[in-house]
């Protein structure tokens, strides 16, 4: 295992930190609060390349490695989780699945506007009744003619305000009269695509989060990715490599929380000193900086299995599992250090604190991660 | 052998006369060190329709001015300039050579000491003379949180360049007298390789309030919106900016784009006036590279009257009034 | 054409953004116009640094955003030179690496108060017209043309190439690289690193052409605060306050303000 990063990772994150601190540091707190989208900047993000982070070259992407790429998520998220999720959503599981399962055509006409960001992904699985239970799901894709046709609620779509293209699981009818779900490339131009109000949640608002809502909606046959009945293998395939993205999310945001806890332990004076120079703030920092590297190797571990073409699932869930921990725990002790001001919008340990609670919660609760990597352990051992 | 003349010199850079007076500051400086080094201090001055400043610098310091007075020199020129200092120079071998740290200076000062293949500091802020006689040049270091003591020991002259405001110029004097010497300009001089096509006086440069040199904040003890909004004026006098403490910003007297501290801007400027404010740490972190901090405020035992230069005991829209009041009768364009 | 992009080694080695490995931002603006010259011209850039091995990074970056070449100057022997020695390594290396550039681009001024010495005293030694500051470049066959601010005026000024241009932090915004171009910039080539025997420099040139000053001692600022307190009447206290500190406050705004006589 690499520990110490290349010159072209360290290159890549100081290119993705000037860029977020520059572009959306400015802007991070007003677009939570407000619930803006940053179309502006997320503009300038397409052009860098942002939305194909790992998309082959003679489709238009920057075939980068998936280190390269957990460094992207995690020095965006580290000023603004929102557009690093709004990132991490579109190349972890909605240009991922076009990567690993689409046929020739489906690549030629979607990879090059997913790449260039032109086309934002999103990738759509929950339902109100099915979400870590992914097998289910309600919504249906009937057959007619060349087409199927699509009904149901998708519910919690991150991009779903803003997506062009959605990956959705949908129900089809399988020989023999078996129910099996299946993946569906549906644009948003198409009649019966419909978008729900934006969610007004606790973190992440700057991420327009949405339901779907298909009414009769007509997807050309051509567009069913994979097999008919691929959706399970799809969609667990394509969650284990979200799960680092979220890893990564999740990182950043621990990082830049500590970073601001450090900065304000060394400024609040308290008793004529700064508080940094009590021992239970210094006990504070020193837990947050370990348990920061310590997720932070586990994630790149996973990045560098996934590369290897080696099985990453269970490290992948490992490094979600840990990594959303340490931001949730790293957050509420950056808020702690805080006191006061940190419990105020006025302090970005606020928004962070906010932030960082679903990274326990979505690509898989923390509860399934375990379950995950238990079954993993426990086959193994059985052999 | 005779022991030759020791000279000082000092580049009359007067194209900003009138918004800075770094030559007068440099001539003041170079009396002192002439006292110590047994110097003459010699101001060396090119330009067309020079008397005024063959006066000034007589008057503030200089005991000989070396000038060259001619219609090709109207316009400031690196290329000439560096072409007749080098000359007189290379003739006259001066000990020491001082230059404003003015933007041309800073322009052209390198390209000569290359020439004269001399050592050269910049930007300095202090100049001292060692126990042997050589020049020390103190120039601000890393990034400007250190200060190095520089000297040019085998290389003559001595050059730096100094930053305006260093040093305090000599009371101007009808009285002296100073030796003038009007020099033609060299025949041989080459054709400047660049052409000024054009200039014009500029108006003032936009700036952004990170990078502003004054910066004027407010806090409550201006007492009430009104007060506060006169701030906008002394910031205007001075071509500054205005900033806001939060609970100025919460009490709507002025925009959250004006909020100085950990969760607003960080300034630099190189005077802050802080009227009316207490100094919690949410608005002094945000004054970390201040150089001269003026506060003004009723309570001396204020935080921000304990970390300043300069604490103004005194209602601060009061003082601020009566600051106005002064500053425009005394502020000449 | 030529873009060169000197870095000073005595402030590099120990200067924050090199460490983190950023390239300083004036260079940076230097790169964009170089970038904007060739889009418009058409040109082949090289960028030229000197540090240790970790400058690499700088000139990467620099090949990321679109510049065909780089030139890493990285010698211990070299560490230390002042900018009277750096010029002339910096000189040595472009006749060696380019002898026939048309332009030579440098950051103008560092973001931390650097010296600023080393673009001018590149164009003295390579005998060429200069200008500092600039803030718009236009270059036509042969010649250059540049727009700038120097002490509160705006002037254009115009030479012939080769020159060597500063390049202010004004107009040249400098571009994000994008990711395929940084991943590129580590597949392809493109850089070359020199040392002193590389460059044809020898022991004696280093004597002959090395530093003129020395550092006899680095100290940390006092904070220098007076503490000086006034009271009084305001208006008396204003008139006061005016007198004492008329230099500092004339300095900082650009404005006379010393009384009247």
């Amino acid at each position: 295992m690499q520990f110490n990063p290349c010159i072209k990772h360290k290159l890549i994150r100081n290119s993705a930190r000037h860029f977020a601190e520059t572009e959306l540091a400015p802007i991070a707190a007003e677009i939570d609060q407000q619930r803006i989208f940053p179309r502006d900047a997320i503009n300038k993000m397409k052009a860098l390349n942002y939305f194909g982070l790992q998309v082959p070259e003679e489709y238009g992407g920057a075939a980068l490695d998936s280190i390269s790429t957990a460094i992207v998520v995690e020095e965006l998220s580290r000023v603004c989780a929102a557009v690093g999720l709004c990132v991490t959503v579109h190349n972890g599981v909605a240009v991922y699945p076009f990567l690993q399962f689409a046929n020739a055509a489906q690549k030629e006409t979607y990879l090059p506007q997913l790449a260039s960001g032109e086309v934002i992904g999103a990738f759509s699985l929950t339902e109100a009744n099915a979400g870590s239970d992914a097998g289910s799901v309600e919504m249906t894709a009937v057959k007619s003619g060349s087409d199927y046709i699509l009904n149901g609620t998708k519910i919690f779509v991150t991009n779903g305000g803003v997506c062009d293209v959605a990956l959705i699981f949908a129900l089809t009818s399988l020989p023999e009269n078996k129910l099996q779900s299946s993946v569906f490339i549906v644009e948003s131009k198409y009649p019966g695509f419909l978008r729900g109000e934006l969610e007004d949640l606790c973190g992440m608002r700057a991420n327009p989060v949405s339901s779907l809502f298909f009414e009769d909606c007509r997807v050309p046959e051509e567009n069913l990715l994979g097999k008919l009945g691929d959706g399970m293998k799809i969609g667990l395939a394509t969650l284990d490599n979200g799960r680092i993205g979220v890893a990564a999310q999740a990182l950043g945001i621990a990082q830049g929380a500590m970073e601001a806890a450090i900065k304000y332990a060394k400024e609040r004076q308290q008793f004529k000193r700064p508080i940094a120079s009590q021992q239970t703030i210094q006990n504070y920092i020193a837990d947050m900086a370990t348990e920061i590297m310590a997720a932070r190797l586990l994630l790149y571990r996973s990045c560098e299995l996934k590369d290897a073409g080696a099985p990453f699932g269970c490290e992948a869930s490992m490094a979600k599992l840990y990594c959303s921990s340490v931001a949730s725990r790293v957050t509420g002790l950056a808020v702690q250090i805080h006191g006061g001001y940190g419990y105020s919008k006025e302090y970005d340990v606020e928004r962070y604190f906010r932030d960082a609670k679903v990274t326990e919660i979505y690509e898989g609760t923390s509860e399934i991660q375990r379950m995950v990597i238990a079954r993993a352990m426990l086959s193994q051992s059985m052999m | 052998m005779v022991n030759k003349q020791k000279s000082i010199w000092v580049f009359g850079d007067y194209r900003n006369y009138y918004q800075n007076r770094v030559t007068l500051q440099l001539l003041s400086r170079a009396v002192d060190l002439s006292r110590i080094m047994k110097a003459e201090v010699c101001a060396v001055l090119f330009g067309h329709e020079i008397e005024e400043w063959i006066m000034e610098y007589t008057a503030h310091g200089a005991d000989r001015i070396l000038a060259i007075d001619h219609p090709s020199l109207t316009s400031y020129s690196t290329e000439n300039y560096l072409a007749l200092i080098e000359k007189l120079a290379r003739e006259r071998d001066p000990d020491i050579l001082l230059i404003g740290a003015t933007d041309f200076g800073r322009e052209f000062a390198p390209r000569l000491a290359k020439r004269l293949q001399t050592g050269l500091s910049a930007d300095c802020v202090g100049l001292d003379i060692t126990s042997e006689g050589l020049l020390v040049q103190i120039a601000p270091s890393f990034g400007g949180n250190m200060l190095a003591e520089i000297v040019t020991e085998h290389h003559r002259p001595q050059m730096a360049t100094v930053r305006p405001g260093t040093f305090k110029e000599i009371p101007h004097n009808n009285e002296r007298t100073a030796i003038v010497e009007r020099l033609p300009l060299p025949a041989d001089l080459p054709a400047s390789r660049v052409r000024l096509v054009e200039y014009e006086r500029a108006a003032q440069r936009e700036h952004r309030m990170e990078n502003a040199a004054v910066i004027v904040c407010g806090g409550r003890g201006m007492g009430n919106k009104n007060n506060f909004k006169k701030l906008d004026e002394l910031a205007g006098l001075l071509g500054g900016d205005v900033g806001a403490t939060r609970p100025v910003v919460y009490a709507g007297w002025a925009g959250h784009d004006s909020l100085v501290g950990q969760a607003g801007k960080h300034i630099k400027p190189k005077i802050l006036f802080s009227f009316g404010i207490s100094g919690a740490i949410q608005h002094t972190a945000g004054l970390g590279e201040t150089d001269f901090i003026v506060a003004i405020n009723k309570n001396p035992q204020a935080t921000m009257m304990k970390m300043s230069d300069v604490a103004i005991v005194a209602d601060a829209g009061d003082w601020l009034h009566h600051l106005i009041r002064e500053l425009k009768k005394r502020i000449r364009e | 054409m030529v873009t060169e992009l000197p870095w000073d080694e005595r402030s590099g080695t120990l200067r924050r953004d090199l460490a983190a490995g950023m390239m300083n931002p004036a260079c940076k603006h230097a790169v964009e116009a170089a970038l904007q010259i060739k889009e418009n011209q058409g040109a082949s850039i090289t960028v030229m640094t000197m540090g240790p091995p970790a400058a690499e990074e700088v000139l990467r970056e620099a090949l990321a955003m679109g510049a065909d070449r780089g030139v890493l100057i990285c010698d211990r022997k070299l560490a230390g030179a002042d900018t009277y020695a750096t010029s002339f390594i910096l000189a040595s290396a472009i006749r060696k690496k380019c002898p026939s550039f048309d332009l030579i681009l440098c950051g103008a001024y560092t973001s931390d108060s650097e010296t600023a010495q080393v673009g001018p005293q590149l164009a003295e030694e390579l005998n060429l017209p200069a200008a500092a500051y600039a803030e718009n470049i236009d270059v036509n066959s042969g010649n250059i043309r540049v727009r700038r601010l120097v002490d509160h005026f705006r002037e254009t000024l115009e030479m012939e190439l080769p020159a060597l241009v500063t390049v202010s932090m004004e107009r040249y915004q400098p571009r994000y690289a994008s990711f395929s171009g940084l991943d590129k910039a580590f597949t392809r080539a493109g850089i070359s690193v020199l040392n002193a025997e590389k460059l044809g420099i020898s022991p004696a040139d280093l004597a002959q052409q090395g530093s003129r000053t020395r550092v006899r001692m680095v100290f940390v600022r006092k904070a220098q605060k007076e503490n000086v307190t006034i009271t009084g009447a305001a208006a008396r206290a204003a008139s006061e306050f005016l007198d004492r500190y008329e230099r500092k406050i004339g300095a900082a705004i650009g404005k006379s303000i010393e009384a009247k006589k």
